[in-house]
């Protein structure tokens, strides 16, 4: 609605090229909201279509140029005003002037390094988004159209397992292994744990995947913690000898990529959480960082995995040493 | 080539089933044709008969109820023409004379019949008249004392050895006879 | 109602109120949102407030609902929908006893679908199950786990080293696995199941173990299944068995130091697997028995709360063992049986369906004594026995009869005493009587054979006393007079023929039995009143024909008064013949067997000959046919030649009425409108007069004979040439033949 002329006169469209087929993906946009989004990966290119419709036809719409912009930008929520943008390309579609009917303009930013991957946390975002601008005297018509994007690793070179011998004193002695340290979105966590020493009631055993995000910078520094994931693995008391599977498919679990340090302003890092609860309701945990990293996806579509990735097992790499060493976290709720 | 000459079994009626000792003699494969006099009485016979050999011929006995055999029957088995009739029809039951009449009409050389339940084998003028008795041993109202038997026929050119089967308490007794095609 | 029953009823309705939704999901065909509700299901299963009672009853109720998910699956499978991911995504559950139970269902749904991740599939579940360390819950797990792959446990025995031409073959076998795997597989679950089972003795306070020790109880077939389990596996011989099943069954209840589990787990070794193999593995057996936790009494019950099919599988082990070590104390075979039937009353099982696994474990145990003894005499004596077989509904009881049936007939058993007989009898009443649900087809094949043992088996009906004799046949008569038109003509004329060899052995007795002529005369009238039976049914041609060779049976026994008993039995044949024959060709073979049946009877005076010879006549004229008509009179003048009358050594030979009869044969023959026929008859009637003639019937002169000659050579040229022509020319030849051999002056 136009009214005392701070209504916007003209509608812009952004048509992204094939974006029939061009893959999309999720992202969380409020807490349980997703949406999907067209996806890009590191140096492809962002091309497009621009359309701007005057809303009345015989009117005309005077303005101070026409620009589209590439923009990868971090928002930390405690700062709103203040975001970073990480990446910003510009173009011009046209200089000053008057539009008198609808106009079309295509755009193309070739070869975009995006380096980082979208995210959406409890404290910061990190999104990368298409924008024009009509520049206009009073206000700017803007408008912006979010892309995905995803950033894809090879496989590590340097993958060992996780091992690690954990106890209490007289009281619970165990050892743990998870096969890897690092795991892609859609790996499976195959793992064993031993019970070398068991003088607990231990009702239950999950095993739990944390998130745990660190944003902004001191003095604004800010920590989260997420559980995404909580995996029963026993139920039960064992006794000593047992020896308990871990199989837990990363796949059924909203995820990303482990983030270091991006552009100085946050992690996103991933924990594994081994919690036994005993008939009392004391946990007793012992937490491990794992790295998740995304593969590229070899496309291989209507081809299903075959049911036996579906079975992996983890076989022991070592034998189990009696020894009890090192101490287990003791947390009372 | 062996041809089986047996009949007149009546299992389930007045038989439990074929005597163990003719069962161990009876095996599959050495015999080319069986013919059979009748009163099988139950299709499960048939298909014993025909576990011994593939070639199995039958005539209605006078106790094959709702079993399709015909009432007569002419086999040929190398040089011979063989007639084949349970004999319940040919009245008196089993008098040679009256089994002339047949032979002749169904033009055989040998006559094979049954129903006296007692083994007989006759060269007369130059025909033979075969009857193998009752394989069981099965009950009959014409004589007191039936012994199971059987016939097996060797047929060479122009001859037939034949075999006499029969079992006396606990023993077959073989006799052998001879009989030749007239020139 | 206790806080026990609220817990499980409470549970019950959770389930049932899942199950709706998931079976409206299944409806729908969504998958997913059935296993998600499966899943809820199984969350029930999570509890930890039931006793191992109600808990099983729980596991119940939630098996027949995953049993729906599975055949669902099963369902998508063989419509193509290959689901590989399913076995991934069931994964997911967050929860460990959902997540273990669908992966279960789904892993056998593979398995099913395809057997080449058999192999796989059954080590991951057994080795996935390790999550469960609860005992009851575990114990459960694992017993659904061990009764879901009961059916695809593979069962070949090839040797692992075995070389193969074809290594495709080799390559699938390996993947589907073989016996062994299923070995590794059972032990492994068994181990666990053992342990956990072990493990519950040492929970909770030491106040309740005597509660504890009596759940173990109860608990203990699922472990026990096992091995019940292993002896199944139809490739595991005696090298297999002492190699690879043995030593891991031994070390488990070893090592296990639980004086319970080893009693119970020894006990079960040895009830489950054949004594061969215990034989052969004597010393094994022995050195772990040393080994065990000392004092263990021996024991010989099973606990009543488990699987029907399981309780009746380890019984049938039971018998087994007790046929193996002690053959002649068939008292503890019965003791076996009046087990189960102890425990079915317990259970209020009146009748086991008939698809059952328990029926099928239950018609083992029925047969093993059979096979054992090989005779059914022994079988009679257990008194549970009988008892036991009515616990089977129709079908089964039918083949447990039959198997009896078919085990006397093979092994020849004579049933001699009356009372053998009846209780022989009454367990083969599915053989012997119409079942209102199972109407009876007469040319079915399977029936046909059925009643042909039946009627075999009642020559094994035999006493060695005549009198028994007569009452055995009396009992037969009153069972199998009940079996209605289609089985009476298998069963009743056996009877007939076994009575009519009794009343001979009567007479043979004669010396030594006073009263022989008054039984003969008793069991002729038994005789008639069972073909009477007969009659009633409608089965005319056989009456006829029974009552002539009864004729022929009464005439050869000479008691008191029986020419008049021969006399009945041939009028009664006349009269169904007369009254109720009318199949032309039927009333042939009749009249035919009349004739011959009254040839070769005695014992008539002229008094009683006379008037059935000339109904013989009479009916041989009144044939429908002309053909029939002449032929019939041909045998009929036999009867006035060599017909016998009682008294009188000497032939009847009655020149007048055999004229009568040859004269009249051929004016019918000559009545025959078909040239073929009648020229053929001609042939015949000659033949006739020729025989008679040398008989010496002396009105038949070579006249007559040469006219008739004449005649059939006027007339055979005017027959077109047919095969059937040729055939008469040839008979004609045939008999001139013979005349020219006999009466070589005739002119032909």
């Amino acid at each position: 609605m136009n009214f005392l002329g701070f209504g916007q006169n003209a509608d812009i469209e952004i048509t992204l090229d094939d974006a029939d087929k061009r893959k999309t993906a999720e992202i969380r946009v409020e807490e349980n909201r997703k949406e999907k989004l067209l996806l890009y990966y590191d140096g492809e290119g962002v091309s497009g279509k621009i359309d701007i419709k005057l809303k009345k036809s015989g009117a005309k719409l005077e303005h101070h140029g026409i620009k589209v912009e590439f923009i990868g930008q971090i928002e930390l929520y405690y700062d709103r005003g203040n975001h970073l943008e990480f990446t910003s390309l510009v173009k011009e579609l046209a200089g000053p002037g008057d539009l008198t009917q609808s106009c079309s303009f295509t755009f193309d930013f070739p070869q975009v390094e995006k380096p980082y991957e979208s995210y959406t946390g409890n404290n910061v975002k990190l999104r990368y988004f298409i924008r024009v601008v009509i520049a206009r005297r009073m206000s700017d018509i803007v408008r912006e159209q979010e892309i995905i994007v995803h950033t894809l690793s090879s496989y590590p070179d340097v993958n060992n397992s996780i091992k690690m011998e954990v106890g209490i004193e007289d009281c619970l002695h165990i050892e743990f292994e998870y096969n890897k340290s690092k795991y892609h979105l859609k790996d499976i966590i195959v793992g064993k744990i031993y019970f070398l020493l068991v003088r607990i009631k231990i009702k239950h055993m999950e095993l739990a995947i944390i998130k745990r995000e660190l944003s902004g910078s001191t003095p604004s520094l800010f920590q989260d913690s997420e559980t995404i994931a909580k995996f029963e693995i026993m139920d039960g008391a064992p006794v000593k000898g047992e020896s308990i599977p871990i199989r837990l498919f990363l796949a059924g679990y909203d995820i990303a990529p482990t983030m270091k340090d991006i552009n100085k302003k946050f992690s996103v890092r991933y924990f594994l959480n081994l919690v036994l609860v005993d008939e009392e309701e004391r946990r007793y945990f012992k937490q491990q960082e794992i790295i998740l990293w995304r593969k590229g996806e070899k496309l291989r579509k209507g081809q299903p995995p075959p049911v036996t990735n579906a079975m992996q097992t983890y076989t022991a790499t070592s034998t189990v040493r009696a020894d009890p060493q090192e101490d287990a976290s003791d947390e009372e709720d | 080539m062996l041809v089986l000459v047996i009949g007149d079994f009546h299992i389930p009626f007045r038989a439990s089933g074929l005597p163990a000792q003719f069962k161990k003699l009876l095996v599959p494969g050495k015999i080319q044709h069986i013919i059979c006099t009748g009163n099988l009485c139950t299709k499960e016979t048939l298909d014993y008969l025909r576990s011994l050999a593939g070639d199995v011929h039958v005539v209605r006995g006078d106790f094959d109820e709702g079993l399709n055999y015909p009432d007569q029957k002419v086999v040929t088995v190398g040089q011979f023409r063989i007639g084949l009739c349970h004999g319940h029809q040919i009245v008196p039951w089993g008098d040679v004379e009256s089994l002339g009449s047949l032979q002749r009409q169904l033009d055989v050389d040998v006559l094979i019949t049954g129903h006296t339940h007692h083994f007989e084998s006759l060269n007369r003028d130059g025909k033979l008249f075969l009857n193998p008795g009752t394989a069981t041993g099965a009950w009959t109202g014409l004589k007191t004392e039936v012994h199971p038997s059987f016939a097996l026929l060797d047929i060479q050119s122009t001859t037939i050895v034949i075999y006499i089967y029969q079992l006396i308490g606990d023993e077959v007794k073989v006799e052998r006879e001879e009989f030749r095609k007239p020139a | 109602m206790d806080e026990q029953e609220k817990l499980l009823e409470e549970c019950m309705r959770n389930v049932k109120q899942e199950s709706f939704q998931m079976k409206r999901c299944m409806d729908k065909d969504r998958l997913m949102d059935a296993i998600k509700h499966a899943s809820t299901i199984l969350m029930e299963l999570r509890t930890s407030s039931l006793t191992p009672k109600n808990y099983y009853e729980l596991f119940m109720g939630v098996c027949a609902e995953l049993n729906h998910l599975q055949i669902f699956m099963l369902d998508e499978f063989a419509k193509g929908n290959r689901l590989t991911e399913l076995y991934e995504l069931v994964q997911y559950a967050s929860n460990i006893i959902p997540r273990l139970y669908l992966l279960v269902t789904v892993g056998v749904v593979f398995i099913k679908s395809n057997e080449n991740s058999r192999k796989d599939i059954m080590k991951d579940l057994v080795e996935m199950c390790r999550g469960v360390q609860h005992p009851l819950r575990g114990l459960f797990l694992r017993n659904y786990l061990l009764q879901e792959t009961k059916h695809v446990l593979p069962d070949v025995a090839d040797a692992p080293l075995a070389s193969s031409d074809n290594g495709e073959t080799n390559s699938v076998l390996t993947q589907s696995g073989t016996v062994f795997d299923s070995v590794d597989f059972i032990l492994a679950n068994f181990a666990e199941m053992n342990k956990l089972w072990v493990r519950m003795q040492h929970q909770g306070h030491s106040r309740d173990k005597v509660r504890r020790e009596r759940e173990r109880q109860e608990l203990r077939l699922l472990v026990g299944t096992n091995l019940v389990r292993l002896s199944q596996l139809e490739s595991i011989d005696i090298e297999k068995y002492s190699k690879h099943v043995l030593p891991g069954v031994l070390e488990q209840t070893v090592s296990c130091r639980d004086a319970i589990a080893q009693e119970y787990l020894m006990e079960c070794v040895i009830q489950v697997f054949p004594d061969e193999f215990h034989l052969e593995t004597l010393s094994t057996l022995l050195k772990a028995c040393s080994e065990l936790q000392p004092g263990l009494p021996p024991s010989l019950t099973l606990s009543p709360s488990f699987p029907l099919e399981d309780i009746v599988a380890l019984e049938v082990a039971l018998v087994n063992l007790a046929l193996k070590c002690y053959p002649d104390r068939t008292d503890l075979v019965d003791q076996v049986l009046q087990n189960v039937d102890v425990i079915f009353q317990k259970q209020h099982v009146d009748e086991v369906p008939g698809d059952s696994a328990v029926c099928k474990e239950l018609a083992k145990l029925l047969k093993i004594p059979l096979d054992h003894y090989q005779d059914i005499l022994t079988v009679l004596q257990l008194p549970n026995y009988g008892k036991i077989l009515a616990y089977l509904n129709f079908k089964p009881r039918k083949e447990i009869s039959l198997y009896v049936a078919h085990n006397i007939v093979d092994h020849c058993t004579i049933i001699s005493q009356q009372e053998q007989v009846e209780a022989l009898l009454v367990m083969l009443t599915p053989l012997i009587e119409d079942h209102a649900s199972f109407p009876v087809d007469p040319t079915d094949e399977e029936f046909v054979e059925e009643q042909t043992v039946v009627g075999k088996l009642i020559h094994f009906l035999k006493a060695e006393e005549l009198d028994q004799q007569y009452l055995i046949l009396g009992i037969a008569r009153k069972f199998f007079g009940n079996g209605g038109i289609h089985r009476v003509c298998y069963t009743l004329p056996t009877i007939l023929f076994a009575a009519y060899d009794l009343a001979y052995s009567y007479y043979l007795s004669e010396a030594e039995d006073p009263k022989w002529s008054k039984k003969c005369q008793k069991i002729f009238q038994f005789c008639h009143q069972t073909i009477s039976v007969l009659a009633k049914l409608e089965l005319f041609e056989v009456s006829v024909r029974l009552f002539l060779q009864g004729a022929l049976a009464v005439s050869r026994t000479p008691f008191e008064n029986n020419e008049q008993v021969a006399y009945e039995y041939m009028t009664q044949a006349f009269s169904i013949y007369e009254e109720e024959i009318s199949d032309s060709k039927l009333q042939m073979m009749c009249v035919l067997l009349v004739i011959g049946t009254l040839e070769k009877i005695e014992c008539f005076t002229e008094e009683n000959h006379e008037p059935l010879r000339t109904q013989c006549a009479l009916a041989a004229a009144k044939l429908l046919k002309k053909p029939d008509q002449c032929r019939a009179l041909v045998a009929a003048a036999n009867v006035f030649w060599s017909g016998k009358v009682r008294g009188g050594d000497a032939e009847l030979r009655d020149t007048k009425r055999v004229m009568d009869c040859l004269k009249k044969a051929l004016r019918v023959a000559s009545q025959c409108m078909d040239n073929l026929v009648k020229i053929q008859l001609y042939v015949e009637v000659v033949d006739a007069y020729s025989l008679f003639q040398l008989r010496g019937v002396d009105q038949v002169t070579d006249e007559t004979i040469v006219q008739m000659l004449q005649k059939i050579q006027e007339e055979l040229p005017t027959l077109d040439v047919s095969d059937e022509s040729v055939h008469i020319n040839k008979y004609f030849q045939n008999s001139l033949d013979q005349l020219k051999k006999t009466k070589p002056e005739l002119p032909f």
